[in-house]
This record gives C-alpha cells, structure tokens and sequence, in this order.
C-alpha cells in the first residue's frame, strides 16, 4: 500500500466485492414474492386492418390496439418486461411480444394474425402475461390475473395512404 | 510524461497506511449500508449503485494522496555511516571472487 496504484487497486476491488454483495441481496429480498398482479386491460380502440406484413411469409394480417395498466409490478429487481398478451378464440391463438422500457407504457400494440381470421370473431379473449427480466434473479413467467373478453369489428378500416 | 508523476512523493508510513485501509473500507461499507436501505425503500436499485459509487469517491479523495495525517509515525532509519570509497569497494569483489573458487 505503499504508492498510490496500488491503494487504487484494493480500493477499486474492495469497491467491486461490496457491489456485488449489495446485488445479492437485492435478488434475495425479490426473489420469492409472488408477481401476480391483477391486470386491468383496457381497450380503447379496436381497429382492424388488413396490411402487407413484411415480417412473415404472410400475406396479410389484422392489426389491434389496445392499453393496460401493469405498474405494481415494478418493484426495484424489474430491469425489464417481455410482455405477451395471447388472444384465444375459436379459430385459433396468437401470441405477440412486446419489450418495454421501465416507465414507458402508453404505446399503441401489433397484433397479426396468421390469416383473416380476426374479422368477424364474436368473442375474443384476451390474456396478459410477461416475463420479469430482473437486475439479478431468476426469470419467471407471469400469468396476469385479469383479462377482458371483447368483439372484435366487422368490417376492415380503411387504411391511411402517408 | 510519466516522469512527472513518478517524481510526486506519495509514500505513507507503515502506521498511515493501516489507517487508510481502514478508512476507505469504513467509507466503502457505511455508503453499501446506506445505498442498501435506501435503495429498498424506493425501490429502485440504481440509487444503491450511486451511492456506493460517491463512497468509492469520497474514499479515493480520502486514501489516495498521501495526507499527514498518515505520515505521523515516520521510520526511523539509522544515521548513514560516512564511507571509505576505496575499502568499500573492494571488500564486496573480494568476497565474490572467493566464493567462484570454491
């Protein structure tokens, strides 16, 4: 301990050794609490389009938009949410994901379709579940305790030209 | 360029440097405990990494340059004793070449 590099050394280490202390406890206050929320889903507006989808080999798919409210989740392990909200009706069900920044939630969702299968469904259901990714932990999958029920329009929107 | 910063003194004696473990680590450890607690309380955990890291600021201000406050207990070397250039340096070879022949 004799010249200054070598203070900065086990100072540095020390430093580093304490860090990570400090994140497992972290992951052992967070890691045995129940992540179930209940979700309220929200629709605010359902609009069906029938676009070109250059993602897939699919020719066309429907679009929907929809809002939610997940922010109990949040506690301070939650680096991230991958979200997935799953839609099951008669025909058959989709999944899509969605990778959210902490505090950003008011965006508009994709939602495709593999065909036109979601035009004139009566009675859709829709169900949210995500997967935490934390700051140090395990990553578990979430299914969320609330879910809507809604119909889906009848007919197509006309799409915007920009 | 790196002369000029091997030319700053920045020794501390043996009794200094026992202090300046100790002090940064104290620091290191109170600013975890802090982070730690405060950082559950809000629960956001980036708060806890900055305040461990102005700990680890602080501490490198404290510990790093050589203060007086760690310079108090200095060694104390024996008085030099004046040389004989030409015994000096002759007695060292003679040694050296006796122990070759052996």
């Amino acid at each position: 301990m004799n010249t200054v590099l070598s203070r900065a050394n086990s100072l540095f280490a020390f430093s580093l050794s304490v860090m990570a202390a400090l994140t497992f406890g972290c992951f052992v206050t967070t890691a045995f609490k129940d992540r179930r929320v209940p979700v309220d889903v929200h629709v605010s507006k359902v609009m069906l389009k029938n676009v070109d989808d250059f993602t897939g080999p699919r020719e066309r798919s429907d679009l929907g938009f929809i809002t939610f409210d997940l922010s109990p989740i949040f506690d301070w392990n939650v680096k991230q949410l991958f979200l997935y909200l799953s839609a099951e009706y008669t025909t058959k069900s989709n999944c899509l994901n969605q990778v959210l920044n902490l505090r950003d939630m008011k965006s508009k969702y994709f939602f495709f379709d593999d065909g036109n299968g979601l035009r004139a469904n009566k009675n859709i259901t829709l169900t949210l579940s995500w997967n935490v990714v934390p700051n140090a932990g395990v990553l578990p999958l979430v299914a969320g305790s609330g879910q809507v029920s809604l119909p889906f329009p009848e007919a197509y929107e006309t799409t915007k030209s920009y | 360029m790196l002369s000029i910063f091997k030319s700053i003194p920045s020794h501390m004696d043996y009794k200094g440097q026992k202090l300046a473990e100790q002090i940064f680590q104290g620091i290191i450890l109170i600013s975890a405990v802090i982070g730690f607690v405060y950082g559950l309380i809000i629960e956001q955990f980036g708060w806890t990494v900055y305040i461990v890291l102005a700990g680890f600021v602080i501490s490198c201000v404290l510990t790093l340059p050589p203060w007086p406050m760690f310079r108090k207990n200095p060694l104390s070397w024996q008085p030099t004793i004046p040389e004989i250039s030409g015994e000096s340096i002759q007695k060292p070879q003679e040694s050296l070449k006796k122990k070759k022949h052996k």
